[in-house]
């Protein structure tokens, strides 16, 4: 029998987002300062009107809401799902007042893209695009990553933390406290931000010849897309407009950082790499990306795409990279991607569905997922081959040995499910509106592990149906479903409870 | 007669041979971007828009990116419509060809318009694969220029006052507000 939610549990609701609202308005203090020192004043403007909302629904929500609120489980649940509608939203604000989206859906469709770190863009005339609005876009993909909830755990103490921090798709946690454990997420950003921002500002002015100030604006805004794993980029050509090696590899070591689970930093930061590598996650994810860049070296060798050694490594290698890790920025037009066919498109398809590691800021199925369900299904076999009364028990390597019981395959399997069913369903709207079946399930896994890779399905003129069910797959691939599910009972409840 | 005849075949032979040498066929770059492979290789010309940076390198060559889109005659900030995004390939020259060129667009500025004359590198081995266009002359068309877009006064005005008022609907302690009875 489900209960209806009473008041005080929407006053407790209120009172956390109240304090994210809050923090997420400080957060916008940084492109606004920004704007002011550009010389931005239209978007300046803009960001002033959106810190004023989230700060008055923060206030508002305080006002409301519980003093010192105890959360519990589905409370945790119902703030991260609906944070993770509401913010988006509000963050909206400044790309609704620039001009440069046809329609106010068009202007969320980026919002929700950013902050889920997924990358895919509907955006008009980017290269003509305000630094500090450029800016904006590549710092909700950095808090996104992180999480916004994350975000607002190491500013605020209060009970419950766990069911935030769970909600937003971070399994492990391996400090004592969720409070310290988000404070190591941060710590982990900001040595990456250090060195990657220098590193690329170095290659940028030394190397590409940018002039100081442009090295550091592309050096931020790669480094916020990069170690978020959300692929934006400042320029309309994606990565391709630096055309440099260096530039990427540089690029690349914020994207790797990123896709590395928090809990795998710890262990390397510890001086425990032999433990990092003995994990199962590490060594599926590290199979996996072996197997496709094999894949794909072996699809542009048929298909004739590169003629040349270091151009097959260095592009089809890059885009393997950039898919494995969800974040999706291209060497390549979204045109020259579309046509790669064969072992190369099959290669991408499974990087992209594989995705990186939980805990990490990468998407897809996590490689954790599916090296359980290769041990499961392993599992089965063996039973079916060995004799009946053979006892067979199955541990893994992942922090410690653990044991793989029924209830973690089932949870396994449920979540894996879910990212096929989204992926399938994606892709079955995609055909209705007249798709290619490779495009449309190409783009609908883009969109639901969070990729951002296209090969231009994704454009201010497709179909609303279609950009809505896109910015769904988005929301709940982000979120990993729980949330999402945790959302439509709470409302269900409220309707329908007793 | 005979005069006539020989004026007339050398003619059609100057046409026959002349063509390679003195056309590079004109394209677009979303012609470039959606059919380079076919391209690979030619002299053509391409007309657009200088946008983000120059990067003078050290090797001789600088690097930028030449838009072909609807918001080269109209970017946003001009009053352009939005029209998706841009279309743009990557394209360098020797340095000496870059200096003297007015800012790239970017924020509030319509970069030069060019016409740029090169050959298409598709795949280029020696570029690890990359695709760019290879500049060996370029025509400015249309000189840069800067624009405007004014400062929203009512958004700033509505924003500065939402600010204003949490302050003054930030809910006071309940321990403060005992205190007070």
């Amino acid at each position: 029998m489900l209960i209806r939610p009473h008041v005080e549990d929407v006053r407790l609701i209120g009172a956390v987002m109240g304090r994210i609202f809050l923090v997420m308005a400080t957060a916008t203090v940084l492109p606004l300062v920004w704007a002011a020192l550009a010389g931005d004043w239209h978007p300046f403007g803009s960001f002033l009107l959106t810190i004023g909302v989230f700060g008055l629904l923060g206030v508002v929500g305080l006002r409301v809401g519980t003093e010192h609120p105890q959360v519990n489980w589905s409370h945790g649940m119902v703030v991260v799902a609906l944070t993770w509608l509401v913010v988006p939203m509000i963050s909206a604000i400044p790309f609704v007042l620039s001009g440069h989206f046809g329609d106010t859906l068009d202007a969320l469709f980026d919002s929700v893209s950013a902050l889920t770190t997924t990358g895919l863009a509907v955006i008009s005339d980017l290269d003509h695009l305000a630094s500090s609005l450029n800016f904006w876009r590549h710092l909700l993909q950095f808090m996104g990553g992180l999480g916004i909830v994350v975000a607002a755990l190491t500013v605020f103490a209060g009970s419950g933390g766990i069911s935030l921090y769970i909600g937003e798709a971070r399994g492990e946690r391996f400090l004592p406290s969720i409070i310290s454990t988000a404070r190591f997420l941060w710590a982990v950003a900001i040595v990456h931000f250090v060195l990657v921002v220098t590193g690329l500002t170095v290659v940028g002015w030394v190397v590409l010849g940018f002039e100081p100030g442009r090295a550091v604006f592309h050096a931020i805004n790669m480094f916020l897309a990069g170690f978020s794993t959300g692929g934006f980029a400042p320029q309309s050509t994606s990565i391709g407009y630096y055309h440099s090696a260096i530039f990427e590899v540089v690029a690349a070591t914020a994207m790797a950082g990123g896709a590395m689970s928090f809990g795998l930093h710890h262990s390397l930061w510890q001086g425990r790499p032999k433990d990092a590598l003995a994990n199962l996650e590490t060594r599926t994810l590290l199979s996996s990306m072996g197997i496709t860049m094999f894949l794909v070296l072996v699809g542009l060798v048929m298909t004739e795409a590169f003629t040349a050694i270091p151009g097959l490594t260095r592009q089809g290698l890059f885009q393997i990279f950039s898919a494995h890790t969800t974040t999706g920025w291209a060497t390549i037009s979204s045109t020259e991607l579309g046509q790669w066919g064969g072992f190369a498109f099959v290669a991408m398809g499974i990087a992209m569905a594989v995705g990186g590691m939980g805990s990490a800021t990468a998407g897809g199925v996590k490689a954790l997922r599916v090296g359980l369900t290769i041990k499961a299904i392993l599992n089965q076999i063996k039973q079916v081959l060995l004799p009946e009364r053979a006892v067979i028990t199955t541990g893994y390597y992942q922090g410690g040995k653990m044991r793989l019981t029924p209830e973690v395959v089932q949870s396994v399997m449920t979540i894996s499910l879910l990212y096929v069913g989204s992926y399938l369903l994606g892709a079955g709207v995609g055909l209705v509106y007249g798709l290619p079946l490779k495009d449309a399930l190409f783009e609908s896994v883009s969109a639901a592990a969070t990729i951002g890779l296209s090969v231009g399905v994704t454009d201010p003129s497709m179909p609303v149906p279609l950009q809505m069910v896109y910015m769904v797959e988005m929301w709940a691939g982000r979120l990993e479903f729980m949330a999402l599910f945790a959302l439509l009972g709470f409302v269900y409840a409220s309707v329908r409870g007793k | 007669m005979r005069r006539v005849l020989g004026l007339v075949l050398g003619m059609m032979l100057l046409n026959v041979f002349a063509v390679p040498v003195l056309g590079a066929t004109e394209v677009t770059v979303s012609v470039l971007i959606d059919f380079g492979a076919e391209w690979a290789g030619e002299e053509v010309v391409v007309r657009g828009e200088l946008v983000g940076d120059y990067g003078f390198r050290g090797d001789g060559w600088m690097w930028t990116q030449l838009n072909g889109d609807a918001y080269v005659s109209q970017p946003i900030g001009d009053g352009g419509r939005p029209q998706g995004g841009n279309s743009g390939v990557g394209i360098r020259m020797p340095n000496e060809m870059g200096r003297g060129l007015d800012p790239p667009g970017g924020y509030l500025r319509r970069g030069p318009v060019v016409k740029a004359t090169g050959v298409w590198k598709w795949h280029d081995p020696s570029r690890q694969g990359e695709s760019y266009l290879e500049v060996s002359s370029l025509e400015v068309i249309e000189e840069g220029y800067e624009m405007d877009e004014g400062v929203d006064w009512g958004v700033i005005v509505v924003g500065a006052g939402l600010i204003l008022l949490c302050p003054i609907l930030w809910p006071r302690r309940r321990h403060e507000v005992s205190e007070s009875e």
